[in-house]
């Protein structure tokens, strides 16, 4: 009998340490944060990691939500659709998952997208651009502008304030890259641009010589970049070693800190939802406190999250932890009037959860990001 | 067509070759040491990517880190790249040289998959590049330039050095003992053991010889396309087997001519048909060629070899 007593109590002890930490820790929320973590794009995601938890702290020390603490889970989709896919299953699944904060490239927050629909869960993207996203659900809600906004804003500064003529354009095959390409060219061309030539390629290449040998012959003024980082600063130096003298300029895919060792880089325009010098009073005290926290200043990844996480906070605080609550409390945030006072200034959003946010142009100067010397207005 | 279009369209044409040559003489470099492989042991050595990336890591690390010139990081990774080539024939192929081919090939993924892992906890995920100060300030520079044709150091140095060491490899292989035990090993390993010779250090030196090609071509390309990262020898691995397969796997001169074809056929396939399969365009030829000639350009004939 005694045998028996001992091998239940192993058995139960087994059990129990086998059960999730969190059944015992019940009054946390937890958030999913979903970014690429790892792979090429990775650097972005530290900036969304940082901010998300940033943010998390001082909710937490502020006494939570209602006295709940909040919690973050970070998913790492890699920026591949079949990756955030899964990602997004696996999170629409667990039922104590009220709202989503992801996903950061467009494809994979296209990906995801249908699922959380389904799982009628609320997402808030904090960076993803692409103009469907926005029209084709009715859960999205996103705290950056969207590129029918950006790649309009991009091609006037190309044409204002560069004055460009001859613009070629480098494009990778996603959803952000082709989306951003569409909506530049409507506006260049309709500004008297001519657009001599459009070359694709995969994120798989490294070398790009071939489009941009063909590029050179068509002397261009300046080569368009709406793709990401990691082969943004291969294109350039290839361009560079291949003797083309053009401006280079992109978007918010090129804003990275990996653009800086690229001497060939410098001038390189890009534009960003997020430009520390022109920000205003609650984002001095952010900058600060993220800077002094992961000693390096935040990226636009960063403030764009911390908005998105403030946002979702408040939506579970007001709504209470229930899907379609939080929803119908998301749409309702219709107007200036409502608008979340964040870093990245106020977010409201529009009847396809899209928000109306300025955009800047940076540039590399001395090998420094900077403000450039003329914005629009 | 007037004649600026004429000069426009020659000088396209030109710089599509040149990097197409450039490409190919990468290509040409890995494809040798699979194809040397397979002569000796008909095995196709999947982790031989992982060697042409652990290449271009080791120099990267050195510069980067110990602040080695470029040159001496070049040297130092090739030794270990080809010690390294040794080292996995003798732990990861020779304990199942006598089991069926299908166990050493399930192996040589495994070693591939692992020394992926491994360079990704070693160096992460991001992509690495040479910090362009400590490069020689030679390979920056132009060589030569007309026009809009132009054509950098860099590209003549990976060229000659691709040539150089072909012909290097084409004597160890037709005029030394060393290679003419190869060859024998190629015909008959068994036949070969019997008259004297010694199999093990003939397949150590192959594999060391495979990597060290192998090494030079990460190297070059780290270099070139100024990109570092784990996964790198994936996708150059198997456009080199490609290659290989191309010019006849098993034949050294098949597999420099097959990775020049696909290279300079990658280059023109991106410049002139479509940018976005241009990958497809390489594997469609190498379909095309192995339909009509199965054994691959210079490949010899099933019937022969057995």
């Amino acid at each position: 009998m005694k045998m028996l007593y001992i091998r239940v109590f192993i058995l139960l002890a087994v059990v129990f340490s086998l059960l999730p930490l969190d059944l015992f820790a019940q009054d946390s929320i937890r958030l999913p944060v979903v970014s690429p973590y790892t792979g090429g794009l990775a650097s972005f995601g530290e900036g969304v990691k940082n901010g998300a938890m940033l943010k998390a702290e001082e909710i937490n020390a502020s006494g939570g939500i209602n006295g709940r603490k909040i919690e973050i889970q970070m998913e790492d989709d890699l920026c591949e659709p079949k990756e955030a896919s899964n990602v997004a299953t696996r999170v629409a699944n667990n039922k104590d998952v009220v709202i989503v904060i992801g996903h950061l490239c467009s494809s994979a927050t296209l990906a995801a997208l249908p699922i959380y629909k389904k799982a009628e869960l609320v997402a808030i993207t904090p960076a993803s651009t692409n103009p469907s996203i926005g029209k084709s659900s009715g859960y999205y809600f996103r705290t950056v502008y969207q590129d029918e906004f950006q790649g309009a804003f991009l091609a006037r500064y190309a044409v204002e304030v560069m004055k460009f003529k001859k613009i070629a354009i480098f494009y990778e095959v996603n959803d952000y890259s082709m989306g951003l390409k569409t909506a530049f060219v409507q506006e260049a061309q309709k500004r008297g641009v001519t657009i001599i030539g459009e070359e694709a390629y995969t994120s798989a290449t490294t070398d790009f010589t071939p489009q941009l040998a063909k590029f050179k012959i068509m002397k261009p003024d300046a080569l368009f970049i709406p793709g990401y980082a990691p082969q943004g600063t291969l294109i350039i130096n290839q361009a560079t070693k291949l003797g083309m003298k053009v401006s280079f300029f992109g978007a918010d895919g090129l804003d990275d800190v990996i653009m800086l060792s690229n001497k060939n880089a410098e001038g390189l325009l890009v534009t960003t939802p997020f430009l520390a010098e022109a920000a205003g009073g609650s984002a001095k005290a952010f900058i600060e406190v993220y800077t002094k926290k992961y000693g390096k200043e935040p990226n636009w990844f960063a403030a764009n999250t911390y908005d998105a996480v403030g946002i979702a906070a408040e939506a579970i605080a007001k709504a209470g932890a229930n899907r379609q609550k939080i929803r119908q409390y998301m749409v309702a945030i219709n107007s200036p009037e409502k608008a979340y006072k964040g870093v990245t200034g106020s977010t409201y959003f529009d009847k396809y959860g899209d928000c109306l946010k300025p955009a800047f142009i940076k540039v590399i100067k001395d090998g420094q990001w900077g403000s450039a010397k003329e914005q629009l207005k | 067509m007037n004649w600026q279009e004429v000069l426009d369209r020659s000088s396209l044409f030109l710089l599509q070759l040149t990097n197409g040559l450039t490409l190919g003489s990468i290509y040409a470099l890995i494809a040798v040491g699979y194809t040397m492989v397979y002569g000796v042991l008909e095995l196709i050595n999947f982790a031989h990517g992982e060697v042409y990336m652990m290449g271009a890591f080791i120099a990267y690390h050195l510069v980067s880190v110990y602040d080695v010139p470029f040159f001496a990081a070049f040297a130092i990774a090739l030794v270990i790249c080809s010690a390294f080539g040794i080292f996995l024939e003798y732990f990861a192929y020779r304990p199942l040289r006598d089991a069926r081919r299908l166990v050493a090939l399930i192996s040589a993924i495994g070693m591939s998959i692992f020394l992926q892992n491994l360079a990704l906890i070693i160096w992460g995920a991001q992509q690495k590049s040479f910090p362009y100060k400590k490069l020689p300030s030679l390979f920056s520079s132009m060589a030569f330039t007309l026009g809009d044709i132009n054509l950098s150091y860099l590209q003549v140095f990976i060229f000659l050095l691709s040539v150089v060491l072909m012909f290097v490899l084409h004597y160890i292989i037709r005029h030394t003992k060393t290679g003419m035990a190869m060859r024998a090993i190629a015909q008959d390993a068994k036949a070969a053991s019997l008259m004297g010779i010694n199999l093990n250090r003939v397949i150590s030196f192959t594999f060391a010889a495979g990597s060290f090609l192998g090494a030079v071509a990460g190297v070059l390309v780290g270099v070139y396309y100024n990109a570092i990262w784990p996964t790198m020898g994936y996708m150059a691995g198997i456009k080199a087997f490609a290659a290989a397969v191309l010019g006849g796997i098993g034949s050294v001169p098949g597999a420099i001519l097959g990775g020049t074809i696909l290279g300079v056929a990658e280059a023109f396939g991106a410049g002139y048909i479509s940018s976005a399969y241009r990958d497809g365009i390489a594997y469609a030829i190498m379909i095309l060629v192995l339909i009509f000639k199965p054994a691959g350009l210079l490949g010899k004939s099933v019937v022969q070899r057995r």
